[in-house]
């Protein structure tokens, strides 16, 4: 049996992982694009921050492929996939035959249309090659543009900031994290921030970036300009399909996929950010570009594919980050509706900055924002990825003492 | 292989588990000076309040697969295969808190720790008293709990105990049936219980 996995990111050695612990004879081929080692991605903050090093982001040993018996292609692209034939194309030329393939290619940034974002040190967040960059600009930058209030515009800032370099960030919303939180905990972040020196712009666009051999000055749209040396796109990402023949595989934003993983080509997988499958908050078709959920898909996929039916019940967004004094935990559908059947509970202790709130879709939880005190954040979470009635524990959920014991009977 | 195994209705609430957890990760191994210890010792067992104001010892159930294993960024936690005890490498934590997000019982903690870098947070959780069973030792909250709600032994064993208590409840011998497993503490709980409906009556 001869695996083929496209990207080594953590979609894809989880899958390789699982793959080998089910079969100990099959070939399992990784067509990587980056030419790094499998590393963390949500570390490339840490660092950009300074507080970890490059050497630090790596997750797995230097005879990681050897150890497996896993052939790695490494710096090499897919170009294609020809479905008849079972074989995938690389930008090197070279013919890879599969019997199952794991599309686990990720995602990419999403680009802006500004005049002049192709100068020198205007830049996504992304991949480990983008930091290495931005920190070879450090001893230049005065100021940093972001561009962006959502999970990578926020970390960047906060690692400048951390740096002690000025940071102006162009947010769309009235707060940032607007897909993480909800607007009485954005307001407690954005003050947050703002108290730490950030210049926060709500409502304002960059226009045009102005330049010779670097990015020196942002015009924005609402007439201001702002002298920046370097600018950080944070505008989402979207899922890496380009090499996907759609004819074949079906896709929405992401590449479709059932219970098993399963594209709608047999034998043909997808898993982690490039794939589509079940929000059970949301109980909806929707694309969780998150690590843990990269971790889950990979293993499933890596299952179905060695010949053991797993089922995917569907995966949950979540996320936790910690900014100067707060820690921010959240998951599943923040703001909800404004529908029939949605019903939410908060509380707020303002001396601890202890803030909780749960939205409810009838006696299920769907949606969890804490501020501090985070630590029961799992057990709320298991509930949401269960999706179980919670009956008359709801009155104990916000209390400071709520704990796993409480919900056994 | 012997594990730490929880008996909740035996819980009575004493949280004695918690100090002797403490002290047992502590320099000095004694109550008296580990209080003074910088940075001072955390217990990472926690006693819990239930519904009626009962107690749970609420551990690590170093879970297979590890859902906070799987979560960890950077890769700090792993599993001792001998023990089967998931571990936390202060080292390679970056206090990122992932875990919590995973954790299904809320049994991970963050604080400085005297097996990590000095001054560093990290995230802390039960370590199987891994160090005191090399000595020969059982785990700290088994020794200090009175009443039986830790144990430290085979899982099938405790597992027979349990189906025996079940079947004596059922047999058809002729005998009155058996209250079933704690006795005292059934008859605590139900106080308990009682007291606490009644005060909810009362307001």
């Amino acid at each position: 049996m001869r695996h083929v996995i496209i990207g080594n990111g953590t979609a894809g050695i989880h899958a390789a992982e699982t793959i080998r612990s089910l079969d100990s004879e099959a070939s399992i081929t990784i067509i990587a694009g980056e030419t790094f080692p499998p590393y963390c991605r949500p570390m490339i903050s840490l660092f950009l921050e300074g507080v970890v090093s490059r050497n630090q982001l790596r997750i797995r040993p230097p005879d990681y492929y050897d150890s497996l018996r896993i052939t790695p292609l490494s710096g090499e692209w897919v170009r294609n996939i020809d479905v008849k034939l079972r074989r995938v194309l690389t930008d090197r030329g070279r013919e890879v035959p599969f019997d199952r393939l794991l599309i686990a290619s990720g995602a990419d940034p999403r680009s802006i249309r500004a005049q002049g974002s192709h100068l020198k040190n205007v830049s996504f967040l992304r991949s480990e090659s983008h930091v290495r960059d931005m920190m070879d600009a450090l001893p230049y930058v005065k100021r940093v543009l972001v561009l962006g209030g959502g999970l990578v515009g926020f970390k960047a800032a906060y690692g400048f900031l951390r740096r002690k370099i000025p940071v102006t960030m162009l947010i769309r919303s009235s707060y940032p994290l607007s897909m993480q939180v909800d607007p009485f905990a954005g307001e407690l972040l954005r003050r947050e921030l703002q108290n730490n020196g950030l210049d926060v712009r709500v409502g304002v666009e960059a226009v045009a970036f102005e330049g010779g051999d670097r990015v020196r000055e942002v015009h924005l749209s609402d007439g201001s300009s702002l002298k920046c040396d370097l600018v950080v796109i944070g505008k989402g990402v979207t899922p890496a399909v380009s090499f996907v023949p759609a004819d074949r595989i079906q896709m929405d934003l992401g590449i479709l996929v059932n219970q098993r993983m399963e594209t709608t080509e047999p034998g043909i997988y997808a898993a982690g950010d490039v794939a589509e499958h079940f929000d059970v908050a949301r109980n909806t078709r929707w694309v969780n570009a998150l690590w843990p959920v990269a971790v889950e898909q990979g293993r499933i996929a890596g299952a179905n594919m060695a010949g053991r039916t797993v089922n995917y019940a569907g995966s949950l967004s979540r996320n936790v980050i910690r900014v100067f004094g707060l820690d921010v935990l959240t998951g599943g559908l923040v703001n909800p509706p404004r529908e029939d059947g949605y019903e939410e509970i908060a509380s707020y202790d303002a001396y601890r900055r202890r803030y909780r709130r749960l939205v409810f879709r009838d006696d299920v939880p769907v949606g969890l924002v804490m501020v501090n005190y985070i630590e029961q954040g799992g057990v709320f979470l298991s509930l949401l990825q269960q999706q179980r009635p919670v009956g008359g524990v709801r009155n104990r959920l916000l209390h400071p003492s709520f704990n796993v014991s409480q919900l056994l009977h | 292989m012997k594990e730490v195994i929880v008996h909740p209705e035996r819980c009575v609430g004493c949280m004695q588990c918690m100090p002797a957890c403490a002290v047992a990760h502590s320099g000095s191994g004694r109550l008296v000076s580990a209080v003074l210890e910088l940075p001072q010792p955390r217990p990472r067992v926690h006693v819990g309040v239930g519904l009626y104001d009962e107690g749970f010892p609420n551990r690590c159930r170093h879970c297979d697969p590890a859902p906070c294993r799987l979560a960890c960024l950077p890769g700090a936690i792993y599993r001792d295969p001998k023990t089967n005890t998931v571990l936390i490498d202060p080292e390679r934590c970056i206090n990122c808190a992932s875990c919590a997000m995973a954790c299904p019982f809320g049994v991970i903690r963050y604080h400085e720790e005297r097996s990590a870098p000095r001054g560093k947070t990290v995230a802390v959780k039960c370590d199987n008293c891994i160090g005191r069973q090399i000595q020969g030792l059982i785990p700290a909250c088994v020794e200090a709990c009175k009443v039986g709600a830790l144990t430290f032994e085979e899982r099938d064993r405790a597992l027979k105990r349990r189906t025996n208590e079940v079947s004596r409840r059922i047999s058809f011998s002729g005998e009155e049936p058996r209250i079933p497993g704690a006795e005292g503490f059934s008859l605590l709980h139900t106080l308990k219980r009682t007291q606490k409906e009644m005060n909810e009556l009362r307001s």
